[in-house]
This record gives C-alpha cells, structure tokens and sequence, in this order.
C-alpha cells in the first residue's frame, strides 16, 4: 500500500490514544472514528470508543461511512442517545476527542463557524456542534486538518468557535503541540521538511526542543487500515 | 440541547459549562449568571420551546404512544420540550402489543396530537432497523433545494 496523508493523520491520531481512555470523536468524521478503531485493534484495546451514533466499542466489520449512523451499534451492548454522549462529557467521564476542523490559529484556537464576518460570511461552515463546551470539560482534545495551508493555519482565525484544553493538532505535514505560549511543531510527518512546515503554515512556525520526525506507520498499522478501511473512505476528506 | 433541556425541566434557562473564550455567545445572545454558591461565572442558555416537534419513530401505536430503536438521538429531548407532538412512524402497531413490554415505549401519547404512519419517513436519512442513509438520495435532496421550483418537482416526485 502507498502511504498517502489519510495513512499519516489515521495512523497519527491514532497513536495518541491511550489504553483505558473514554474516547469519542464528533460527526462528519471518518478519520477519527477509524483512528479509534485502529487503535482500539492495536496498541489500546482497552480504550473506551464513546460512538455519536450510539454505540459503546461498536465493532462494525469494517469503517461505516457516515459517523454517526446506526451501523455504530454494531456489537455494542447499549445504545446511548447523543443527549447521553453530551452529558457524559459534561460530567467529566471523556479523556479523549479528536475533532476535525477548518482553520486552527496560533494560538490553538478553532473555527468551525464561518470564513469571513459572521453576519456576511464568505463561507459558513457547518457549526462546531457543542465544541466550544467540549473544549473545556473534555480532558485531551485533538484536532486534525486534512490540509496543511496558511489558509487552515492562520495566525489568527476568522471566528473563534472552540478553545480549551487543546493537546495537539496533526496535518498531512506536521503535529503541532499546544503549550502556554501557542503552538509548537513537534513533529514532522514521513516526507515534510520543515523549510515546507515553515512555507504553508500562516504563523511563525517554532519548534519544540525535542522536534522529531513522526515514524512511518508500520506494518501493522498499515494492515490494520487496510482491514478496517477497505473501500479507503479515509480518502474521502482529502 | 441546553435550551432543549430548560423547557423540558420547565425553567426559564439553564447553565452549561464552557463558552468563554469564544465568539459563540455574542452570536447567540448568551449571558453568564453568579453560582450564588460559589460567585463563580457561568454561561445559561435560555429555554427553547418548540410548539411543535416532528419525529419519526420505528413504531407507534394510535394513540401515540411510541418505540424508538436505535439511537434515539436528540427526539427524547425534543420531545420533553415541546408543546405538543406529531408523530410519523414506520409502523402503527396495537396498543395491546406495547403494553406487553411497556418498558420499550419512549414516548406517551400525553402530548401527542397526531399519528401518521409513513413508511420510509425518515428517507434519505437513515432509521435505525429498517433502512440506511442512501448517499444518493440525500444528494439529490440537496440538489433540489437551491430553488423552490426544484424543491417542488422534488416533492412533487416524493409524493
């Protein structure tokens, strides 16, 4: 198999997840949802998989195509309604989302709203969908964009719909680390240079001291996709 | 949810956690309450009741009592917060046959106005148990509703 940006950003995201966690992703996201299957199959069986479409560590025989569809209580022993999936996290009981975005600034900050003014907006986006109280009450958050530009990199983002307890961001190119000070490149992807990090990012790229190339996914990473992901939907936000 | 959930409990607002930090509750007109317990800030959320909500259900009697499979997503909350209720349903199905596992039912018929059976009513959505999302479907949905001409043909064409 080529190793293409969605094997990057799959693999990647799911690397972060750590075994035992309660985890959930939003709707619209199929990256992150088979990053949870992949890791949930590899290094962190014992990771919760909270399902916006109800199940509880669903194990649909291979990715569904909508996120939040009912092919997610396949296996799962309960059904929660998204009402219940809110109030868990509002009580505190997720440790972990990963949450795909349009624009991510400097600072860490989130636009799911709209490009442009918010009363005469160039382009409005579909809605951060609960985030801006996610980001604060959900205790890792990750965010990933399928596109490495200035464009989805700014210094400052045009309406700021999240900020919280961001952790990380991952790109086709990079992973960005959140500290006290805005982000930090922490990693590079197989293949980026960070002369190009520097080029198609909107901000002042500085890296953290322990910048390290992201390894390559492994064999293993790579049939697992294959078997999750057979029809390569992970292509489809490309 | 959270203006969902306060007509539900039938309270002029409720507090949620988070939103400060983003450009959200300027748009919305949200504003932040003391916790007169604390002093500590937080957002409330005004209440949001619906006269009327529209929901599809696997299975309802006719009265409008009715069963829900699946997730039943936001329709419980929807279903608390508004005045009264249209059901349309899969299936209608005897009264004597939900009452052998009453537990199953989620919503009574109290505030229900209407029953409509309507196989396929959720189309080209997805409605857990009987059929899936069609993807072409909703492109075409979305197609016709650039203009209102098209949105008539299309409908004229659902009928």
């Amino acid at each position: 198999m080529t190793i293409g940006p969605a094997e990057l950003v799959a693999v990647t995201l799911a690397r972060l997840v750590r075994d035992g966690e309660v985890t959930c992703h939003g709707v619209n996201s199929v990256l992150a949802s088979l990053a949870l299957l992949l890791a949930r199959r590899l290094h962190a069986p014992g990771a919760r998989h909270v399902a916006i479409g109800g199940g509880l560590d669903a194990t649909p025989a291979t990715l569904p195509r909508s996120s939040s569809g009912p092919a997610w209580l396949a296996g799962s022993p309960v059904v929660l309604s998204n009402v219940d999936v809110y109030q868990l996290a509002l009580r505190g009981r997720i440790d972990l989302m990963l949450f795909g975005c349009v624009q991510v600034d400097r600072h860490g900050r989130v636009n799911s709203t709209v490009i442009g003014a918010f009363d005469r907006p160039k382009v409005r986006l579909p809605g951060g969908g609960g985030a801006a109280v996610l980001f604060r009450v959900v205790r890792r958050i990750v965010v990933y964009r399928t596109r490495h530009d200035p464009r989805s990199l700014p210094e400052t983002v045009d309406f700021v719909t999240a900020t919280g307890n961001l952790e990380r961001v991952v790109t086709p190119l990079a992973v960005f680390r959140a500290t006290s000070e805005g982000l930090r490149l922490e990693g590079l992807m197989p293949g980026a240079t960070e002369e190009e990090v520097r080029r198609r990012t909107g901000f002042a790229v500085v890296s953290t001291p322990d910048c390290r190339p992201v390894p390559p996914p492994t064999a293993d990473e790579l049939t697992a996709l294959e078997t999750l992901d057979p029809e390569r939907l992970r292509d489809l936000d490309f | 949810m959270t203006g969902l959930r306060a007509a539900s409990l039938g309270v002029p607002f409720e507090p949620i956690p988070g939103l400060h930090g983003t450009d959200l509750p300027a748009t919305a007109d949200l504003r932040t309450v003391r916790d007169p317990w604390t002093g500590e800030e937080i957002y409330v959320v005004p209440a949001l009741r619906p006269q009327w909500a529209i929901l599809h259900v696997q299975e309802a009697d006719a009265q409008g009592n009715a069963r829900i499979f699946g997730s039943p997503g936001y329709d419980l909350l929807m279903a608390r917060a508004a005045d009264r209720i249209i059901l349309t349903t899969e299936r209608v199905v005897a009264s004597e046959e939900l009452a052998r596992m009453p537990e199953l039912t989620a919503i009574s018929d109290l505030t229900v106005a209407a029953v409509v059976e309507v196989p396929g009513g959720a189309r080209p959505g997805d409605c857990a148990g009987c059929y899936d999302v069609d993807e072409a479907g909703v492109r075409r949905y979305l197609e016709a509703v650039r203009s209102p001409e098209t949105l008539d043909a299309y409908l004229g064409a659902t009928r």
